[in-house]
C-alpha cells in the first residue's frame, strides 16, 4: 500500500488488484442480485477510482473496507441514474412469492432472503458473507453503527422465523 | 434469539455465498484502463500565495493609509489607520477560513471516499 502512494507503483496497485478483486466483484454481484456484466464494469470503475483516489486514503480503515465502500458508492450512483432497469432496485422481487414449502434448504434461505428489506438484504451481505463487522458494515454503507446493528438483528430474526415456518410445513407434509 | 441459532443463520448465509469471484482476465483489463495518475504539487500553490501578496503590498505601498496604518502598527499606536488595517486583514483572513471549511465540507460530503 505504501508501495502504491509513494511510488506512484502500478506493479504494487496490481498486487492489491488481484488480491481484493474476487471480494469487491461478489459485493457487487450480490448487490445487482447477479447481473454479473453490470456488477464487473462497476468493480472496472471501482478500481480505476481508488487508483485516482489513493492519496485520500488516510488509513482509518482497512484498505479492502475503503475499496468496498467506493464499491458500495459506485453502486448507489449507478442506482440513481434514470437507466437503471428496475429489477435491480432492491428491496422486494417476484422471489417473494416463491412457494414456501420449498424443501431445499438453499432455495429456501435465498427466498427467505428476498423477503428481507434491501438494508437488512445489505447489512447482512457485508456483516455476515463478506465477514465485515458491524463497524466495517456502518463505514461501508455510510449507515450508523446502531442502524447496521437493528437491521443484522432483524434480517437474522426474520431469516429465522421463515425458515422455521417453512420446516414446519414441509414436516407436515411429509407426514400427512 | 439465541446465540446458537444466530449461528446457525449465519452459516446458512455463508454457506449461500458464493466466495471470491476468479480473476478470468478481469486484473489485466483494468490495468490496461489504469490512467497515469497526476501528482499533486504544492511549489505552484506557494509560489502564487507569494507572488499574490508581494504584488498586493508593492501596489498598496504607495497608499498613504496603508503606510500610516503600517507605521503606527510597528511602532503600536493604535491609530484609525492602523485599525482599519487590522480590520482589513483580520476581514480577508476570516473570508479565506469560511472559504476552506466550505472547501472541506464539500469535499467530506462527496459519496466518493
Amino acid at each position: 500500500m505504501a508501495r502504491v502512494l509513494l511510488a506512484d507503483d502500478r506493479r504494487a496497485f496490481e498486487q492489491l488488484l488481484r488480491r481484493y478483486q474476487g471480494l469487491v466483484r461478489a459485493q457487487l454481484r450480490r448487490l445487482l442480485k447477479g447481473d454479473h456484466a453490470r456488477a464487473d464494469d462497476l468493480a472496472q470503475e471501482t478500481f480505476l477510482l481508488a487508483w485516482r483516489k489513493l492519496d485520500q486514503f488516510r488509513g482509518d480503515a482497512r484498505f479492502s473496507t475503503w475499496l468496498h465502500r467506493i464499491a458500495y458508492t459506485c453502486f448507489l450512483q449507478a442506482r440513481r441514474k434514470p437507466s437503471w432497469p428496475l429489477d435491480h432496485c432492491g428491496g422486494e422481487t417476484g422471489e417473494q412469492t416463491a412457494a414456501p414449502h420449498a424443501m431445499d434448504l438453499h432455495l429456501d434461505i435465498e427466498s427467505a432472503m428476498q423477503r428481507l428489506s434491501a438494508a437488512e438484504q445489505t447489512v447482512l451481505l457485508h456483516c455476515v458473507q463478506l465477514g465485515m463487522s458491524h463497524s466495517e458494515t456502518s463505514y461501508v454503507l455510510a449507515m450508523p453503527l446502531g442502524t447496521v446493528k437493528t437491521h443484522a438483528a432483524q434480517g437474522k430474526a426474520k431469516l429465522r422465523a421463515l425458515l422455521a415456518d417453512w420446516q414446519d410445513t414441509g414436516r407436515k407434509e411429509q407426514t400427512s | 434469539m439465541s446465540e446458537r441459532e444466530d449461528d446457525a443463520v449465519e452459516a446458512l448465509l455463508r454457506a449461500r455465498f458464493e466466495g471470491p469471484v476468479p480473476d478470468e482476465g478481469f486484473c489485466d483489463d483494468v490495468m490496461h484502463r489504469l490512467p497515469l495518475r497526476r501528482r499533486r504539487h504544492v511549489w505552484p500553490l506557494a509560489v502564487g500565495l507569494g507572488t499574490g501578496a508581494a504584488v498586493c503590498w508593492l501596489s498598496l505601498q504607495s497608499v498613504p493609509l496603508v503606510r500610516v496604518g503600517w507605521r503606527d502598527w510597528l511602532s503600536g499606536e493604535f491609530s484609525a489607520p492602523a485599525l482599519t488595517l487590522l480590520l482589513v486583514m483580520a476581514g480577508i483572513s476570516l473570508l479565506t477560513l469560511a472559504w476552506t471549511i466550505a472547501e472541506a465540507d464539500d469535499r467530506r460530503s462527496d459519496p466518493r471516499p
